[in-house]
């Protein structure tokens, strides 16, 4: 074997066996989808989907849905990144806390607490019934866009204000000095360079909700959605339908498709780079101006904060069945989960821990070869790994039932495709994290440990992997994050007596037992938080150190 | 030991980087390889240190054959543009990372670092962090890293190119005075001219992929066997003109110059109808017309710079045509814009190459 060919042949092996992996995890189960789609003997899905007016009325609330939230995120989370980056004023640092928010509270707590606040026995609606004051129903429309929209407007929020911290403001000044009025100057020369960072949040926001099942399914009423439907499709007891569960989620992965065409088309034509200068020196407030925006902005924070307070009451408040008896407080939610049933939770640990760190080992090695050891097979590893973006969390739940039921790999009823089911949705958020820091690490780090006797592979290990150990070790948690939280696709792959804790929580909520949901989701975020908490404040390790 | 080349090709994909290059390097010699960007200069050292595969020929360390020797193995010394220090090790285990590949340990190993650091004038700095040195300090860790483990030769990519001005002269003797108390074999990459003319003991002039030339530092500015290494060590004027008849040899011919006829020296034969007249700015004298010597060529004076210890014009000798010159000495500056003057030409100094 030849000298640099020599190593490079073990990356070109390993590159193929990752690609071969990611084929039948990914490929293979799409691949299913689409395929059953066309249905057998005669029944074809896509047929009776355009005779049932149900399924494309499902398709247009989705969509309209979607514009909603996401036009509604824009709204509100522009004009907030642009207060935080721009202007201090008092309180302003609570809005610090947006990012780990959104990441921390899974969106099936944020329907429930909204659920418990203004749903047909919410607190504000039963206060507000004592004084006949009927407020309209909270299922449907109006649940549906409220929640989502305090779900998900915290992305919009993230990467505008990563623009607007960039955006140099001697852009602003120049516009300035060449006799445009500052107000002008500023959408001129600001709105432009900040539009596509909006736009890239926008579309996120516009696909997440497309693919959102949980508050979907718990808010939805009368609404027919296509994520619910798709669900109802792939599980309903007895009503289990294989051809259109393929039929929607094919759609799910067609509509998501092209939302992520418009928005590589929109990156694209996006010939805003900025150099990164001088970034703005925050204008403090004062007066009625500082109570104003100051107060909006508070209250966003206060509402996006509310399903936390909601959530803890609910926990410690005695309930009998669905009847909360507030101001009665009580431990008995916690001792009832906890004794009768603690293999969520226990199930939750061993899944999501299980996929975080197979998760984080196959994004830090596939990542290393896209970023550090091109080959023929690389561009496509990095194809694959976005992949999964593209499906919604439920048509990757039908992919894997489908695929591995049975036949030369059955994992239908196992904990494994639970395990499976979470790498794969969580991979390109673990890919994108491994492959940033790699690229900021610069390769003649490791040739220079080369050119002083150590082979490759050890020098991997001794002189990269080390740089890359803090960033792994805030991707590791964020991951653990975001993946506890999965409701999606596990609620369609696991089986009796593997139930996660977001889907006992789900589960709970549709039997209206809020206190013992509220009781499970504490402990959920309990999961989630103390790991963060210990990274944090014992090992140091910086969370969002790149945003 | 001496580095040899053979025939040596190198190619990116399809791209072909390096085609048929052949090279000796002497023992203990500092050999630099000069050329613009993208000529194959990176790719040529990398491939001697074993990064890149060669697709043809061969490399060889002191007679034994290394082409298919893996980099780690080839006992190479190498020093990049921008460190390439262990960010998160301290200086010393910087320097003990080498001398730890090759199971040293304790007292001699400590030994060692110390005289290492102590050389480039850094053992103080033993316990700091990469972060928390200078440009130039961080350059010179990497060349007491690289040193240490007393390779067989030792490699660099503009080491030098990311230090500001005084830095990079201080860097430099650094260099030059470690490579020649160790007698270590030194290929040094870069694409400043003075950097090469002050540093090497030969120097090669690297075209798309080939060695123009090879030669001392004097060869290749005196005897340049192309304009276009004239034009890249130094500055030269370098103007297109008719071959001159009947110097298929060697020797002194007579030619044209924008329409005065002048002597000068074609040390090569030229091939093709065309020839390049190449001068340097230093080598043409400059004289208020009518004062001038012989081999002169009438001009006026269209631009001036004044430098200090020199003087720089251009001065148009004919239709669009200009020249640099450059004088020294007394009255350097006594020549103003729109003068009329005489160019002076050296027959010896003044080149006619193949164009
Ligand atoms: N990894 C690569 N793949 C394909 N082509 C490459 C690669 N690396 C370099 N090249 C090409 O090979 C040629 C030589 O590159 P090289 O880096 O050796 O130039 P260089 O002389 O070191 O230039 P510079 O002075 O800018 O460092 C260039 O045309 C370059 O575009
Ligand atoms: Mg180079």
């Amino acid at each position: 074997m030849s000298g640099a060919s020599g190593t490079r042949a073990v990356w070109w092996w390993l590159s193929l066996a990752m690609l071969v992996v990611m084929a039948v995890f990914l490929l293979y189960p799409l691949l299913n989808i689409l395929t059953g789609s066309f249905g057998s003997g005669g029944r074809n899905g896509w047929a009776q989907l355009l005779a049932d007016t149900t399924y494309l009325e499902a398709i247009g609330n989705t969509l309209i849905l979607a514009t909603a939230v996401t036009l509604l995120s824009v709204l509100i989370g522009v004009p907030l990144a642009y207060l935080a980056s721009r202007y201090s004023f008092p309180g302003k640092s609570a809005l610090a806390l947006l990012p780990l928010i959104t990441l921390v509270i899974p969106e099936v707590i944020t329907a429930q607490t909204w659920l418990m606040l203004l749903g047909n026995n919410g607190v504000i609606t039963r206060a507000l019934r004592a004084y006949d004051i009927a407020l309209p129903s909270f299922y449907g429309w109006n649940g549906l866009i409220v929640s989502l929209t305090f779900t998900y407007y915290a992305y919009v929020y993230i990467s505008t204000l990563a623009a607007v911290r960039g955006f140099d403001v001697q852009l602003e000044e120049a516009a300035q000095s060449l006799g445009t009025s500052p107000v002008k100057s500023r959408l001129k020369v600001l709105v432009p360079v900040i539009l596509p960072s909006v736009m890239a949040g926008a579309l996120l926001v516009f696909t997440m909700v497309m693919g959102n099942f949980g508050t979907s399914s718990i808010l939805g009423g009368p609404v027919k959605l296509l994520s619910v439907m798709t669900y109802q499709a792939a599980v309903a007891e007895g009503g289990s339908d294989p051809v259109m569960q393929s039929t929607l989620a094919s759609v799910a992965v067609g509509l998501i498709v092209i939302v992520l065409f418009c928005q590589r088309w929109i990156l694209s034509r996006g010939r805003y780079q900025v150099v990164q200068g001088r970034s703005a020196r925050p204008v403090p407030l004062a007066g009625g101006q500082a109570l104003l925006l100051g107060g909006a902005a508070g209250a966003v924070v206060v509402i996006s904060l509310m399903p936390l307070v909601m959530l803890v009451a609910g926990a410690f408040t005695r309930a009998r069945g669905p009847v909360m008896a507030w101001g009665e407080w009580t431990f008995a939610n916690f001792e009832r989960l906890l004794l009768t049933n603690p293999a969520p939770i226990l199930n939750t640990l061993l899944y999501a821990g299980t996929a975080t760190v197979i998760g984080m080992m196959a994004s830090t090695i596939i990542s290393y070869m896209i970023v550090k050891k091109r080959n023929t097979f690389t561009p496509l590893l990095d194809y694959l790994g976005t992949l999964p973006l593209a499906l919604s969390g439920t048509a990757i739940g039908i992919g894997l039932a489908m695929s591995f039921n049975g036949g030369w790999l059955p994992l239908t009823g196992t904990g494994a495709i639970i395990v499976l089911a979470y790498v794969i949705r969580r991979l390109p958020f673990a890919m994108r994290n491994a492959s940033s820091t790699l690229y900021n690490i610069p390769d003649s780090i490791e040739e220079a440990s080369i050119s002083l006797g150590v082979p490759p592979v050890p020098s991997f290990f001794k002189v990269v992997l080390p740089l890359m150990l803090p960033a792994i070790a805030s991707a590791m948690v964020l991951t653990w994050a975001v993946t506890v939280s999965e409701l999606s696709t596990s609620i369609i792959v696991y089986s009796g007596g593997r139930e996660t804790m977001p889907i006992q929580i789900y589960k709970l909520i549709d039997s209206n037992l809020m206190a013992s949901a509220s009781a499970m989701g504490v402990l959920l975020l309990a999961v989630i938080l103390i790991p963060i908490v210990i990274a944090t404040k014992v090992f140091k390790v910086e969370l969002f150190s790149s945003g | 030991m001496g580095i040899k080349i053979e025939n040596l090709g190198v190619t990116y994909g399809n791209h072909r980087v390096i085609e048929g290059l052949s090279l000796a390097i002497e023992p203990g010699s500092f050999f630099t390889l000069l050329g613009p960007s993208g000529c194959g200069k990176t790719t040529l050292l990398r491939t001697i240190a074993g990064f890149i595969d060669a697709s043809t020929g061969r490399i060889l360390f002191g007679g034994s054959d290394v082409t298919r020797l893996p980099a780690h193995r080839r006992n190479i010394g190498m020093v990049f543009q921008d460190y390439a220090l262990f960010p998160d090790k301290t200086v010393n285990d910087n320097v003990a990372y080498g001398l730890r590949a090759r199971g040293e340990e304790g007292a001699t190993m400590r030994r060692k670092i110390g005289e290492a650091l102590e050389r480039v004038g850094l053992g103080h700095l033993g316990e700091r962090h990469p972060a928390a040195l200078s440009g130039g300090q961080r350059q010179r860790v990497a060349l007491a890293r690289a040193l240490v483990i007393q390779p067989q030769v030792l490699l660099m990519d503009e080491p030098l190119s990311n230090l500001d001005a005084k830095l990079r002269l201080q860097v430099r003797g650094t260099i030059t005075e470690l490579q020649r108390e160790a007698g270590i074999t030194t290929v040094f990459v870069t694409h400043d001219q003075e950097e090469a003319l002050a540093m090497s003991d030969r120097i090669g002039v690297m075209k798309s992929g080939k060695l123009e030339q090879v030669g001392t530092p004097s060869q290749i500015y005196r005897e340049s066997v192309s304009a276009y290494v004239a034009d890249f060590v130094g500055a030269a004027n370098t103007i297109e003109i008719d071959a001159p008849a009947g110097t298929a040899g060697q020797g002194t011919a007579s030619i044209r110059l924008a329409g005065h006829a002048m002597a000068a020296r074609v040390p090569a034969p030229l091939t093709g109808p065309k020839a390049m007249f190449v001068a340097r700015p230093e080598d043409i004298s400059l004289a208020p017309r009518g004062e001038g010597g012989g081999n002169r060529v009438a001009g006026t004076v269209t631009g001036r710079q004044y430098l200090g210890g020199k003087t720089s014009y251009v001065v148009e000798i004919g239709e669009g045509i200009t020249l640099a010159v450059e004088t020294h000495g007394d009255g350097h500056d006594r020549h103003v814009p729109g003068a009329a003057v005489d160019l002076g030409f050296d027959p010896q100094k003044t080149l006619v190459l193949a164009s």
